[in-house]
C-alpha cells in the first residue's frame, strides 16, 4: 500500500496555519521574560516532505483511516516568532517571587522591553504519529512521544550566550508543548476548515453549474446533482441541492450508498439491460421507470405530463409509507422525467432517480426543518407549454397529491378567468398541466372538495415540509423559500396576498431568461420570449427522448406498478 | 492602608528606635506611597487585635474568586505601645502618604542598652517574630526581627509554597544604619541573590552634632534640607546576572519655611532607566507628586501623577473661635485625626489608566475603597473594584 503525500500544497498558504499558531502561543501562560503576545511573522514548511513510515494501519475505509506511524523529519522548515522580552533579568526573577522574600530593589528591577525576533530552523523530529481521520471528525495527529529531537534558535540576541541558553532551553520547553498538546488541535481546526471549505467551493461549483445546460447526465452516486433543477427545469437553491445531495459532509447520506446497493443497483440495471425479469429486491426504494413506463403504456404518446401522474401516484402510496415529504418526493421524481435529460431514457437514469428519491427519503427530515416550500404545479405549467401534454393525463391521483394542489388551489382561480377548466376536479394538479405549446394558459382546476380542502390544511399544520406554493413563474435559484407557516394563513385568507407572495420569488430564470415579476401577466402567461424558447427546446429534446425511449422499451410495456418494498 | 500587622511592625521599630526611611531602599518612598498605592481587590475584611503589648494576632479573610484567608500571630519582645485600636489610632501610621522626613536622630550608644543585674548583663536583644499562613493556598510566610546593636538589624524573611522553586525560598538582610549613612547586605537563597545597599546623607553627622556645644551659628542656620544619594547592586550567583542602580534625593526638614518637598533621581546604568520624581506637600491636607521615568535604550517613557488629600469636617461653630486662637497656643485635641471624614488618593499615568482609593475610618472601622480604570478600553473601564475592612483592638 502507498500513499501519495502531497507536500507542496500544504507549502503553499500558510496564513491560517500563522493565526492558529498565534493563537496557540498566546493561550497558555508565557514566561515572564516575554512581555508581549507572540505572533508568528513567518511559517514555511519548506521542500522536504516528513517521512512517514506505516507501522499499523488500524481501521481503513473510503472515509475514515486509522494508523500509526513512524515519522522523521529533517526538512528545511522555519518558523519566524516575533516578541517582546524583558532584558532586566533581575526584572522576570523578582516578578515570579513572592513580594514578602523580596529584596525589593529601587530601580535596579526597571524594566526594559526589547522586540525580539526568533527564527527556528533546522528542526529535526522524530517520533510515532497516530493518525486518526474521519470525513466528519476531520483529522486528528497526536505524537505518542516526545518527538522533538533538535533545532536551531536563531534570535537577536545570539551575541550574548547567557541568554542564547536561555531562549533555546524556553523554546525546546515550548515546543514540546505544542507539539504534544497544541499542534494536535491545530490540526484538527485546521483539517475541519478545509474540509468545510471545500464543500463551500463544491456549492459554488454546483452554482455555476446550475446555469448551465440541464442536459447533463448525472451521476447521483458521486456527487451531489451538478445541474439540479426541480420538476420544470428550474434550478434548484444550492442549500436545496445540498439538502438533497448526499455529499453533506455531517449527514449520513453517504452511508445510504453502501457497497450493497450499489451492488444491487448494479444488477438491476444490468437485469433491465438484458430483459432479464430478475429484479433484486431492494427495501424502501420507488421504482420511478417503471411508473413512467406504465403510464406511457396507457397514453400512447408519452408525455412527461403523464409521467408526473404516475411519479405522483408513485409518490403518493410512498408518502403514506412514508408520511413525511410526499411533495418532496414527487418534486424530485418529477425532476427527473421532466428534465429532459439525455440519459432519461435509460434504466440507468431511472436508477439515478431512484437513487435520488431513495437518497431523498433521509433529506426528508433536514428539508422539515427548513421548511422548504417546493413548487410543484409551476413545473406543470412549463411542462404544458412546451406542448408534449396530451391532454389525456388525468389520471386519478391519490390522495396526497390531490390534497397538495388543493391548497394551491385558491391562487390557481384566477387563472380561471383565462382559461377555462379542462380536467374533472379531482384531477388535481395533473389537471392543470394540460396546457399545449401554443402559449394557451395552464388550465387550472376548480375548487376542490372542501374536506379535500381542510385535509390539506391539516397536512401543512403537521408540519409536512413542503407544502407546494404555486409560483406563476419559473422558480428562482436564489430565493429563499417561503415558510409553510408564512405560507398558510396567506393561504386562508387571500388568495392575492399569495400570489404577491409567490411573485415575490420570481426572479431570474436561470438558463439566462429573466422575467419581471412586475406584472402578473406577463409572469402568468409564460409569454417571455426567452422562455417561450427555452420552452419549446425542451419539448423538442424530451419529445425526442421519449420516442427513444419508447421504441427501446417497447418490450417492458407492461412494467410492474410501483412499489415500496 | 497599611495591613494591622505591618502597623505593630513599625511600632516595634519606633520603639526600638530604628528610622525606616533611612534607609535607600526607602529613597522614594514618598513617590511609591503616592503612586503605587494598592487598590484593594474584591472584599476584605481583617479582625485583629494586640491581645497583650506582646503580642498580637490577626484574621483576614478575603473573596478573591473564592474565599481565602489568612492567621498571623506576632510576638514582640518588646513592648508595644502605640494605639493599635481602630477607635483611636492615628491615620497617620496606617496611611502611607507623604514621608515627612525629620532631622536625623543620632543612634543609641551601646551602653545605653546594657542592663547590669548582680554583675551580669541581663539583656536581651529586641525581637519580633511573625507567621502568617494563607489557607486555601497554604503559603507560609515567616519573619524574624531582631536588633543586634543600637545601629545593626538582622532580618529574616521566609516564604513556604509548594508552587514556588525549591519549595520556598529565604531572604537574608544585615541592616547597618549609623545616621549619617546606611548599610544593608542582603542574601536570598533563590538563585543565590547576593545584595548591597548604601545610602550617604550628606551634612552634619548626627552623631557628632548633640556631644557639641551649641554654638551661635548653629542656631542661626539650621538645617532645611537633606542630600543624600545611594546606590545598589545585585548579583546573582546562579543565574549570573545582577543588576544596579543609583538615586539622589533632596528633601526639606521640617525647619524648611516653605512647603516641603521631596524630589529624587534614580538611575539604572545598565538598563538604561532614568526616573525622576517630584512630591510636594501643597498644605496640611493636600501632597501632588509626578513621576517621569525614561529609558534611554529603548527610548520608552512614563508620566504619572498622584495626589492624595485628606478631607477633613468642618466644625462651623467653633470655627470662628480656632481662627482667633493664636498660632503658638497648644490646641487640645484628644485624636489628632478626629476630623477626617477620608483620604483620598488618585493617580493617573499617560495610559489614562487610574488609581483611586477612598479611605478613612466610620466609628470603630478602618475602610478602603479602591478601584482601578482605563479609559482606553472602553468595554471594560474598571479593571480592579474593592473593598478593605479592618477592625482591631
Amino acid at each position: 500500500m502507498a500513499f501519495n503525500f502531497n507536500w507542496s500544497p500544504l507549502m503553499a498558504d500558510t496564513s491560517r496555519a500563522r493565526d492558529m499558531l498565534t493563537a496557540a502561543l498566546n493561550k497558555s501562560p508565557k514566561p515572564p521574560i516575554i512581555v508581549d503576545d507572540i505572533i508568528v511573522t513567518e511559517l514555511n514548511l519548506g521542500s522536504t516532505p516528513p517521512e512517514l513510515e506505516i507501522l499499523e494501519v488500524g481501521d481503513l475505509a473510503e472515509d475514515r483511516f486509522r494508523g500509526i506511524f513512524k515519522m522523521s523529519y529533517t526538512g528545511d522548515a522555519f518558523l519566524t516568532l516575533k516578541t517582546k522580552v524583558q532584558a532586566n533579568p533581575l526584572n522576570t526573577y523578582l516578578s515570579t517571587k513572592p513580594d514578602f522574600a523580596s529584596p525589593q530593589p529601587l530601580a535596579a528591577a526597571a524594566s526594559l522591553t526589547i522586540p525580539l525576533q526568533i527564527t527556528l530552523s533546522d528542526i529535526r523530529l522524530s517520533g510515532f504519529v497516530i493518525l486518526v481521520f474521519s470525513k466528519q471528525k476531520g483529522l486528528t495527529l497526536v505524537f505518542r512521544n516526545d518527538p522533538l529531537e533538535s533545532l536551531k534558535v536563531s534570535s537577536t540576541f545570539d551575541s550574548i550566550p547567557f541568554v542564547r541558553d536561555y531562549l533555546q532551553k524556553e523554546i525546546e520547553g515550548q515546543l514540546r508543548v505544542l507539539f504534544m498538546e497544541d499542534l494536535p488541535a491545530i490540526i484538527h481546526r485546521l483539517s475541519l476548515r478545509l474540509w468545510s471549505s471545500e464543500y463551500e467551493e463544491l456549492e459554488t461549483e454546483q452554482r455555476l453549474d446550475n446555469t448551465k445546460d440541464t442536459t447533463v447526465p448525472i451521476d447521483p452516486l458521486s456527487t451531489p446533482p451538478q445541474d439540479a433543477v426541480d420538476a420544470f427545469g428550474n434550478p434548484l437553491d444550492p442549500d436545496q441541492i445540498s439538502a438533497l445531495s448526499l455529499d453533506d459532509p455531517n449527514s449520513e447520506a453517504h452511508g445510504s450508498f453502501s457497497q450493497k446497493n450499489i451492488n444491487r443497483l448494479a444488477a438491476l440495471s444490468e437485469s433491465q439491460h438484458t430483459l432479464s425479469l430478475f429484479t433484486p429486491e431492494m427495501r424502501e426504494v420507488v421504482y420511478r421507470a417503471w411508473a413512467g413506463q406504465s403510464d406511457r403504456a396507457e397514453s400512447g404518446a408519452n408525455t412527461p405530463s403523464l409521467t408526473r401522474s404516475s411519479l405522483s401516484r408513485i409518490q403518493s402510496t410512498f408518502g403514506t409509507a412514508k408520511s413525511a415529504g410526499s411533495s418532496v418526493m414527487s418534486d424530485s421524481t418529477g425532476n427527473e422525467t421532466l428534465n429532459s435529460r439525455p440519459s432519461l431514457t435509460s434504466n440507468n437514469s431511472a436508477l439515478a432517480g431512484l437513487s435520488l428519491g431513495a437518497g431523498r427519503t433521509r433529506a426528508n427530515q433536514m428539508r422539515n426543518r427548513k421548511k422548504r416550500v417546493v413548487d410543484l404545479r409551476k413545473g406543470g405549467d412549463g411542462a404544458e407549454s412546451s406542448g408534449i401534454s396530451t391532454g389525456a393525463a388525468n389520471t386519478p391521483l391519490t390522495s396526497a397529491n390531490v390534497s397538495e394542489t388543493a391548497s394551491v388551489i385558491p391562487e390557481e382561480r384566477e387563472e380561471e378567468l383565462i382559461t377555462p377548466p379542462r380536467s374533472p376536479p379531482r384531477a388535481g394538479r395533473k389537471s392543470e398541466k394540460t396546457a399545449t405549446t401554443d402559449g394557451l394558459l395552464p388550465a387550472a382546476p376548480l375548487l376542490e372538495s372542501p374536506p379535500k380542502f381542510s385535509k390539506s390544511k391539516q397536512k401543512t399544520t403537521k408540519g409536512v415540509p413542503s407544502t407546494p406554493i404555486r409560483e406563476p413563474d419559473v422558480n428562482s435559484a436564489s430565493r429563499p423559500p417561503l415558510s409553510s407557516n408564512r405560507l398558510r394563513p396567506a393561504r386562508q385568507t387571500t388568495s392575492p396576498l399569495l400570489r404577491s407572495l409567490s411573485f415575490d420569488k420570481v426572479t431570474t430564470l436561470t438558463s439566462g431568461a429573466k422575467k419581471s415579476p412586475k406584472s402578473k401577466e406577463a409572469a402568468e402567461s409564460s409569454g417571455g420570449i426567452l422562455e417561450q424558447a427555452w420552452m419549446l427546446k425542451m419539448a423538442q429534446e424530451i419529445a425526442k427522448k421519449v420516442q427513444e425511449h419508447k421504441e427501446r422499451e417497447a418490450a417492458e410495456m407492461d412494467a410492474p406498478p410501483a412499489y415500496v418494498a | 492602608m497599611l495591613d494591622f500587622m505591618e502597623n505593630v511592625q513599625n511600632a516595634f521599630y519606633e520603639a526600638s528606635h530604628w528610622n525606616l526611611d533611612n534607609s535607600y531602599g526607602a529613597l522614594n518612598a514618598t513617590a511609591r506611597a503616592l503612586l503605587d498605592f494598592q487598590t484593594p481587590k474584591g472584599l476584605r475584611l481583617q479582625i485583629s487585635s494586640l491581645a497583650a503589648p506582646n503580642f498580637a494576632t490577626s484574621y483576614t479573610l478575603g473573596t478573591v474568586g473564592v474565599v481565602d484567608g489568612s492567621v498571623s500571630y506576632l510576638y514582640s519582645s518588646l513592648p508595644l505601645t502605640r494605639e493599635l485600636r481602630t477607635s483611636s489610632l492615628e491615620l497617620h501610621h496606617v496611611i502611607k502618604g507623604y514621608r515627612h522626613l525629620q532631622n536625623l536622630r543620632k543612634p543609641d550608644e551601646d551602653w545605653w542598652w546594657e542592663v547590669w543585674h548582680a554583675g551580669q548583663r541581663i539583656d536581651r536583644r529586641d525581637t519580633l517574630l511573625y507567621g502568617r499562613i494563607f489557607l486555601p493556598q497554604s503559603r507560609l510566610e515567616a519573619l524574624y526581627l531582631r536588633r543586634l546593636s543600637p545601629t545593626r538589624q538582622l532580618r529574616i524573611s521566609a516564604v513556604s509554597d509548594s508552587n514556588l522553586n525549591n519549595g520556598g525560598t529565604i531572604l537574608t538582610l544585615l541592616q547597618n544604619d549609623t545616621g549619617k549613612y546606611s548599610t544593608e547586605y542582603m542574601y536570598s537563597t533563590d538563585s543565590a541573590l547576593m545584595g548591597v545597599r548604601g545610602l550617604y546623607n550628606f551634612g552634619a553627622d548626627p552623631k557628632a552634632a548633640p556631644m557639641a556645644p551649641i554654638t551661635a551659628p548653629q542656631i542661626a542656620e539650621p538645617v532645611h534640607g537633606r542630600f543624600s544619594a545611594g546606590a545598589e547592586l545585585y548579583y546573582g550567583l546562579l543565574n549570573k546576572s545582577g543588576g544596579l542602580s543609583t538615586g539622589l534625593r533632596f528633601t526639606t526638614l521640617p525647619n524648611h519655611t516653605g512647603f516641603p518637598y521631596t524630589m529624587t533621581l534614580t538611575m539604572n546604568p545598565l538598563m538604561g532607566n532614568l526616573s525622576s520624581t517630584y512630591a510636594v506637600k501643597a498644605g496640611p491636607n493636600l501632597a501632588l507628586c509626578s513621576r517621569f521615568d525614561f529609558n534611554f535604550y529603548s527610548y520608552e517613557s512614563e508620566l504619572q501623577l498622584g495626589c492624595e488629600l485628606w478631607r477633613r469636617r468642618r466644625n462651623t461653630e467653633v470655627d470662628w473661635a480656632v481662627k482667633k486662637l493664636r498660632p503658638d497656643w497648644k490646641r487640645p485635641t484628644t485624636a489628632p485625626d478626629d476630623d477626617v471624614s477620608g483620604i483620598l488618593k488618585a493617580r493617573v499615568d499617560q495610559d489614562w489608566r487610574i488609581g483611586l482609593s477612598w479611605e478613612g475610618r466610620i466609628k470603630e472601622l478602618l475602610f478602603t475603597l479602591g478601584a482601578s480604570l482605563d479609559l482606553k478600553k472602553r468595554e471594560q473601564i474598571f479593571r480592579v473594584v474593592g473593598i478593605e475592612l479592618q477592625y482591631s483592638s
